[in-house]
């Protein structure tokens, strides 16, 4: 600090004009540190353990596991079903997460603005239920929709057909999208709000058309938005392991098994909780770039304000 | 807002403009109109068959025109579905109590103390709150069974813990709205800090800290792996579970199915509304990104 050469010696004692921290603190903060430490630090380092163990489910490796290095790393650099599963990982988050979901949440809230008020409360409200429902129950909704007999087969002109068997990863897309996009809507309907009026006003006087002024004034102003909650469909696209597994159950044969639901399988249906773990890792690493990056935007307009609290 | 016959002022000479531009019901306003009316309805032909099959004699998985009756509600609680709605509540309430009392306290810390890392401290766990539970669900199977606890009240308190750090993000937010003026006053009066933040803070943040206890019982109330994994007992599953094993069930009746989804969802809902109300949409930007 430049204060430094000013001052002749160092202050003694305390010094009063700096906030210190209390003991009183770790106190308080004990039971939500004790309680987060033991599920997100110890059980994930436990995780990268069993990672590389050999323990079952079932049977003597349930109990007696041993460690078995980079057994389990190479299995994994050598299962086509992982690298498949990876594949269909990235369609699923990429396509119905960060895609659909952000595009048709941007379009809800924008059309909302300018449509009549029926048309804008009956839209608003069927998307925030639908993204208020359980997962459970998004799951069944959907998977009554695309079965046989069911109501998207009847749309499509044949009852008999099965829409959830012959496009299943489509389908479980389409359910989550349909889950998310009322999350997507909240978000850009906030964004909306803060463009100021005079702007697209001015536009609109100098006869500037509705397209050219979404494309050129709009949609730059929410492109903070548009990464933001890309970014967040992403996480939670990558946690939505029920919608999937209860639709499809990673089927027909492998076309929806990604990467939540493979895990799952290689643990608790196949048995070999250690390489599901090791699976599980995987996830955990691609969360974490994913997740840093999420923490890292959201929290961009706040460093320019200095330190704040 | 802007509404179908708004008048658009600063016209009359303006740029050449030679009369004053009326919004009246144009083709783009339509076309607006119907292509955010054909999305809605896309969006709400699933929650129809929900509903339309709830309250049909002989639902199938289609939507169609009921066959009015209201026994679906009553029949799909029978066989110990109804009792698994007692264990959802059970769950729920334990796993909001713990995240809620101890996010409470974190969160005071956070918004109020100097401590060393606090940025970075709060980062992480707005991290945490992203992580998916499929990541750390199998060492957590393997700590259960060791430890003997494949039960409802650990799993719940486990439950409570995947929600704790949003819980914590959001209390956090709603104590710094707070003024600490209050507090100071009652500081002087050599006052427990305990007793502050339960007689100065949770009074004023209480809406804050509602909306938070919402979101910890609605997570609770909709996780469905954790219970299926860590619960052993079949008879001990909460609705979640139930619902799975009713696709599953062979001969099983559709209208059953859509009256107990939507037994099991109408809590939820219900309280999603009761939280909006506390932040009047965007609710979720509320806790994460303000």
């Amino acid at each position: 600090m430049s204060s430094d050469t000013l001052t002749a010696s160092p202050p003694q004692g305390r010094r009063l004009d700096k906030r210190r921290f209390e003991w009183g603190s770790s106190v308080l903060l004990l039971p939500a540190g004790i309680l987060i430490a033991a599920v997100f630090v110890y059980a994930v380092i436990y995780s990268f353990y069993i990672g590389l163990t050999n323990l079952s489910l079932l049977g003597p490796k349930a109990v007696a596991y041993n460690f078995t290095g980079a057994a389990n790393l190479s299995r994994l650099v050598n299962d086509p079903f992982f690298l498949h599963s990876l594949w269909l990982t990235f369609i699923f988050v990429f396509g119905s997460g960060v895609v659909g979901a952000t595009v048709i949440g941007m379009a809800l809230a924008v059309l909302m603005q300018k449509a009549l008020v029926p048309v804008r409360l009956f839209t608003g409200a069927v998307a925030l239920i639908a993204f208020m429902l359980p997962p459970v129950t998004i799951a069944i909704v959907w998977y009554a929709a695309s079965v046989p007999q069911g109501t998207l087969a009847r749309i499509f002109g044949n009852p008999n057909s099965d829409p959830l068997f012959s496009a299943p990863l489509l389908f479980v897309s389409l359910a989550n999208t349909w889950s998310l996009a009322g999350l997507a809507m909240l978000m850009f309907v906030a964004a909306l709000r803060n463009i100021p009026k005079d702007i697209t006003e001015a536009a609109t006087i100098e006869r500037v058309g509705a397209v050219r002024r979404f494309r050129t004034i709009t949609l730059p102003l929410l492109k903070p938005t548009v990464v933001t909650c890309g970014l967040l469909m992403t996480l939670l696209s990558l946690g939505n392991f029920t919608i999937v597994w209860l639709m499809t159950g990673g089927g027909p044969g492998t076309a929806t098994t990604i990467l939540p639901v493979y895990s799952y399988q290689q643990g608790f249906e196949f048995n070999n909780l250690g390489y599901g773990a090791l699976l599980g890792n995987v996830m955990l690493i691609i969360t974490a770039v994913f997740g840093v990056g999420y923490v890292l935007v959201a929290r961009g307009p706040r460093r320019k304000k200095g330190r704040s609290s | 807002m802007t509404s179908a016959t708004e008048v658009v002022r600063p016209a009359a000479d303006f740029h050449g403009l030679k009369r004053v531009a009326v919004r009246r019901v144009t083709a783009p306003g339509i076309l607006n109109n119907l292509i955010l009316g054909a999305i809605a309805v896309l969006f709400a032909i699933p929650l129809l068959w929900l509903v339309l099959a709830s309250i049909d004699k002989h639902a199938s998985w289609s939507i169609a025109l009921p066959h009015f009756t209201l026994s679906n509600f009553s029949s799909s609680l029978s066989a110990g579905r109804g009792q698994s709605l007692v264990v959802s509540l059970e769950l729920a309430s334990i796993a909001t109590v713990v995240a809620t009392v101890t996010g409470t306290l974190a969160a005071y810390v956070f918004s109020r103390r100097h401590i060393p890392w606090k940025g970075a401290a709060l980062l992480f766990v707005l991290f945490l709150s992203g992580v998916p539970i499929n990541v750390i669900i199998i060492p957590m199977y393997q700590i259960f069974s060791q430890a003997g606890w494949l039960s409802v009240v650990p799993t719940a308190v486990f439950i409570g813990i995947t929600g704790l750090p949003f819980e914590i993000w959001m209390i956090k937010n709603f104590i710094d709205a707070v003024p600490a003026e209050l507090e100071e006053a009652a500081r002087i009066e050599n006052v427990s800090t305990l007793k502050i933040i339960w007689r100065v803070v949770v009074p004023l943040a209480a809406p804050g800290i509602g909306a938070a206890a919402i979101y910890g019982f609605v997570n609770a109330w909709g996780s469905f792996l954790i219970p299926l994994v860590l619960i052993s007992n079949s008879a001990q599953q909460p609705g979640a579970v139930t619902v799975y094993s009713f696709i599953s069930a062979a001969g099983v009746n559709y209208g059953d199915i859509a009256a107990f989804s939507i037994l099991y969802s109408i809590p939820v809902v219900v309280l999603y509304l009761a939280m909006g109300r506390f932040f009047r949409g965007g609710f979720v930007l509320g806790g994460a990104l303000k």
